[in-house]
């Protein structure tokens, strides 16, 4: 009996703790009790986004991935350059020389020569499906040192 | 409340359970290996990126890097333990705890990810119940506990069915039956795959071709939604449960196509393996084991 009661009492502790995100605003997401807000919150096809690129020796553009900045994950790369853009130049100088840095340590970037910090507006959906592009403001650019 | 009690309490094998606890921790074990390296470099993000999220809220700063690591690898020490189920009213709740600390920290440079709840949740669960009674390193229990090995098994079922679930609430709570008309779930794979195109990661196989016809995400959002708020379906075990699993398996191979978002947890199959006959996988393990060593 002692044991169907610890069972009970873990059964019953565990599915409030697992369940308790429901009573949580949706958008006060946590870990790794979540309200899993991703896929629910309304958006708009039209995004402004804080990002880099690489200019290459001959004036080509190559984009440079989440890797660079020291994270693999792509929405932690673009809290990072949403962070920079906040901070200003004070911080945005200092993120545009790690990022040359990264990209002077790695041939597969032997290439490129300057790093663009921008922000840009532009419709998903054109983007992708259309190939469209929208309007690009540059916050700050660095050239690329070799090591 | 009798019907109840003796349909939660019904007996399932030691071993179903035992297999269970093998399978979920040998992954977190891998997970947390694999994700080293990472975890290192986040660990050296500018302080500015650190926003802390669950129990590493108790921190007002980061900590050095050498001692992240440190803990990772202590979580892969009790993790070990809990696989091989040695020590396990010590190892399994320190693996739990440790798990939970090491993702939350991963977790806690400015993005929440969503891949790995289910498995620390997983793990905490298994780390009380009775899941070393079978294969396992140290003393057998005399007899088995009064409770048995069922509700552990259905327990984690229904961990599994909660998140599912949550998710579909979220969508509801957020956007209403609006969510429904297709064009929430299309701008979601829009911008999902701009920011991956933006930031030089591979976009989704099926996102450009699929983004110009608006008429199919209806019909993709009504199944994601029946998919997770059906989740409890699981309850019923059997038939029932794997056909859940098996949709679930594919809204997650479908999330891959459409958004380039991997979920190891589930893709592997691991959320699911409460619902199977999990001992029958050790068994050929062991079989293959057996061969292997006679040759």
């Amino acid at each position: 009996m002692r044991g169907r009661l610890y069972a009970g009492l873990v059964t019953g502790a565990l599915l409030v703790i697992v369940a308790s995100p429901v009573i949580r605003s949706p958008f006060d997401d946590s870990f790794p009790l979540s309200t899993y807000p991703m896929f629910g919150t309304p958006r708009e096809t039209q995004q402004t986004l804080d990002y880099a690129w690489g200019q290459t020796r001959t004036g080509e553009r190559r984009a440079l991935p989440p890797v660079l900045l020291g994270t693999g994950e792509i929405l932690q790369a673009v809290r990072i350059y949403e962070r920079a853009v906040l901070g200003g130049k004070k911080t945005l100088e200092p993120l545009c020389v790690r990022l040359a840095a990264a990209v002077a340590a790695d041939p597969s970037y032997a290439d490129v020569a300057i790093v663009h910090i921008v922000t840009g507006t532009h419709d998903a959906v054109d983007y992708l499906v259309r190939d469209k592009h929208g309007a690009e403001t540059e916050r700050v650019r660095c050239a690329v040192r070799p090591p | 409340m009798t019907r109840l009690a003796a349909w939660w309490f019904a007996p399932a094998p030691a071993q179903r359970l035992a297999a269970v606890r093998i399978i979920v921790g040998l992954y977190a074990l891998l997970y947390v290996a694999v994700r080293l390296g990472e975890l290192a470099s986040v660990a050296r993000l500018p302080v500015a990126n650190f926003a802390p999220v669950g129990v590493i809220r108790i921190l007002g700063a980061p900590l050095p890097a050498g001692l992240t690591l440190a803990l990772a690898m202590a979580t892969m020490a009790a993790l070990a333990c809990f696989v091989v189920g040695a020590w396990w009213r010590v190892a399994a709740p320190l693996a739990a705890g440790l798990l939970l600390w090491t993702l939350s920290y991963r977790n806690s440079w400015g993005m929440v990810f969503h891949t790995e709840n289910l498995l620390v949740i997983h793990v905490g669960a298994l780390a009380v119940t009775p899941a070393a009674d079978a294969y396992a390193l140290g003393p057998r229990p005399a007899a088995t506990p009064a409770s048995g090995y069922g509700w552990a098994l259905k327990l984690l079922a229904l961990l599994t069915a909660a998140t599912y679930v949550l998710a579909g609430v979220a969508k509801l709570r957020l956007a209403g039956l609006g969510w429904l008309d297709g064009d929430f779930l299309r701008n979601q794979i829009a911008v999902d795959n701009l920011r991956k195109a933006l930031l030089g990661t591979p976009t989704a196989p099926l996102a450009t071709p699929l983004l110009d016809h608006p008429g199919w995400f209806a019909m993709v959002s009504l199944a994601t939604l029946v998919l997770e708020l059906g989740a409890p379906v699981v309850l019923l075990g059997g038939k029932a449960a794997r056909a859940w699993a098996l949709g679930a398996w594919g809204f997650h191979v479908g999330v891959i196509l459409m958004m380039n978002i991997w979920f190891p947890y589930p893709l592997f199959g691991i959320a699911y393996v409460p619902l199977l006959h999990a001992e029958r996988v050790i068994e050929v393990a062991r079989r293959v084991g057996r061969k292997m060593f006679r040759r």
